[in-house]
């Protein structure tokens, strides 16, 4: 059982960790990110060079962006930076989890932020996608 | 940044609501699909996820390298401004480095975004590998 806490900078720590549920990568999810996105490429629905479709590269980037919201509630923030590594393909029917520890904490001009370094894994443990991401949070 | 490199094709997005709705999924308390809230965080509508815009870059450097950027690329960027419901992006990239990297070459590219007022909304660079 999980108990949520709203999220501040002065709660929030270096090292922490999170972990994601198991998500399974479905055609409906490689669909609606392709509309979303406006970019229909055929490797997402027909063959790709990798074997079967593929997901489009940032498809999980949510699913570490939001590593988060697994131990806090949190109401807004902003994006500020994103740093991907694509190592592998997403391939339609993996089961992808992502981990990410918090790395830094600072505040610039008054406003908080954290980074995270991340990474994401299919069901056997290969990486897909690894980055680092800084996110502002808000007060109040 | 590096604008006067070879050019990538660029590419044109509309933001529409809908599309953010689907990119963010529709929550309450959420600064992408509930206006209000947008308002109360002191903006004028609802904003595109930021996250957006790196898969715009992505598609741009797909188009370019192919699966030279699934698998081995890289992105880095910055957002700087933010992208709303109802703007219009164009992404572009220019090429500003090549380099052995094993037996090929890593391509570097400078990307951005711009809405339809020249602004630049993200910046950052990209690299893959060549076919």
């Amino acid at each position: 059982m999980i108990e949520f806490r709203p999220l501040t900078y002065e709660t929030l720590k270096v090292g922490e960790e999170f972990v994601s549920d198991e998500h399974l990568v479905t055609p409906e999810d490689i669909e609606t990110y392709a509309f979303a996105v406006d970019d229909h490429h055929p490797w997402f629905f027909e063959d790709s060079p990798f074997g079967g479709p593929i997901a489009h590269p940032t498809l999980l980037g949510n699913q570490a962006l939001r590593l988060r919201h697994s131990r806090y509630i949190v109401h807004a923030g902003l994006h500020a930076k994103m740093e991907f590594e694509f190592l592998e393909p997403i391939r339609q029917g993996v089961r992808v989890r992502s981990r990410g520890t918090v790395v830094d904490k600072y505040e610039r001009r008054g406003k908080p932020y954290m980074v995270t370094e991340f990474v994401t894994e299919d069901e056997k443990g290969m990486a897909l996608v690894r980055g680092r991401f800084t996110q502002m949070l808000f007060r109040g | 940044m590096n604008t006067s490199g070879p050019a990538l094709p660029s590419l044109q997005k509309e933001i529409s609501q809908r599309k953010i709705d689907a990119y963010s999924v529709v929550r309450p308390k959420s600064i992408h699909t509930d206006p209000d809230w947008a308002r109360q965080k002191g903006f004028r509508a609802p904003l595109a996820q930021a996250m957006m815009s790196t898969a715009y870059v992505s598609e741009l450097m797909t188009r370019f390298l192919g699966a030279g950027f699934v698998r081995g690329g890289t992105l880095s960027m910055v957002f700087i401004k933010p992208v709303y419901a109802g703007d219009r992006l164009t992404v572009r990239g220019v090429i500003k480095d090549k380099r052995r990297e094993g037996g090929g070459t890593r391509v570097s590219v400078d990307v951005w975004c711009e809405n339809q007022h020249g602004e630049k909304t993200a910046v950052g660079t990209a690299t893959g590998l060549e076919p």
